[in-house]
């Protein structure tokens, strides 16, 4: 007891997920990085629609990094995907992490695109480390900390019978 | 949180990749000099023109390369757990009850 009353903070700041500062901030971070994302799909899908021929020539000219023939393969088989695609599932990602709704299976898919992205730019001048790589963490951090949980609706949704029957599916939300 | 061995060794083989391609890699570079970051760097002349490229002691293809693979442990020991139906304690948990009569 000693030890608290010399702390007060040390509940409010304690590494516990649901904590009440750390809930909050783990719920603001899952906004901004689901804005982040729906602002970027977004702004493609007004300038380009569902066309974003950009897509598959930055995949083609992905060769020599550490994904090997993948993105290459991407660019000139599934451009017939990546055009709609990439515009489409930034938006999204976005909708899914700001609502907290199947915020792992949108973490998954945030983590690939900036896979993809961190490895495509590759700005390595300042170390490997750069802001895409940030971005690439985030989505981690928001698929193994189930953010969707705190302040988001996959709270509401895993209460139900349906995924209380399947628990399963909460490795797609959460 | 239940974990089992192979959890664990899933987990620590996946930080130990994440962190030898970003951090360890990372000190070997700076180490090693000039470029201190993990890409060509062009020197030049009063004039602009190119005269010297130095490359990083570690190929970032390499390092890169680590990092995903950590990340791909990382999404195979949660494919692991979701196999192996932890969570199913829930499910047990919320079956019908079942009386004697």
């Amino acid at each position: 007891m000693a030890t608290r009353a010399a702390t007060p903070l040390s509940e409010a700041f304690e590494f516990e997920v649901d904590g009440a500062l750390t809930a909050y901030w783990i719920a603001a971070l899952r906004v901004i990085t689901g804005w982040w994302f729906f602002h970027a799909g977004v702004t493609k899908l007004i300038t380009d629609g569902l066309n974003f021929t950009y897509g598959p020539g930055y995949l083609k000219g992905m060769t020599g990094t550490a994904l090997g023939p993948l993105p290459v393969w991407m660019g000139e088989n599934l451009a017939w995907l990546i055009k709609p695609g990439v515009p489409l599932f930034e938006t999204l990602i976005g909708l899914a992490l700001m609502a907290g709704v199947l915020v792992r299976l949108a973490a998954f898919g945030g983590a690939f695109f900036m896979t993809l992205f961190w490895v495509g730019n590759a700005g390595f001048g300042h170390g490997l480390v750069t802001g895409d790589f940030m971005g690439l963490l985030l989505f981690v951090t928001m698929g193994v900390l189930a953010t969707g949980r705190y302040y988001g609706l996959d709270a509401v949704i895993e209460r139900t019978e349906f995924v209380r029957r399947r628990p399963r599916l909460k490795y797609l939300l959460g | 949180m239940q974990t089992t061995t192979i959890d664990r060794a899933l987990l620590a083989l996946s930080g130990a990749l994440v962190l030898t391609g970003t951090v360890v890699l990372g000190i070997v570079e700076i180490l090693a000099g000039e470029p201190y970051g993990a890409a060509p760097v062009e020197q030049t002349n009063a004039a602009g023109e190119v005269v010297n490229t130095i490359y990083p002691a570690v190929d970032p293809t390499i390092r890169t390369g680590l990092v995903i693979a950590g990340l791909v442990v990382l999404l195979a020991a949660a494919g692991y757990r979701m196999a192996r139906g932890v969570g199913a304690a829930d499910e047990v948990a919320h079956q019908p009850e079942v009386v004697a009569d």
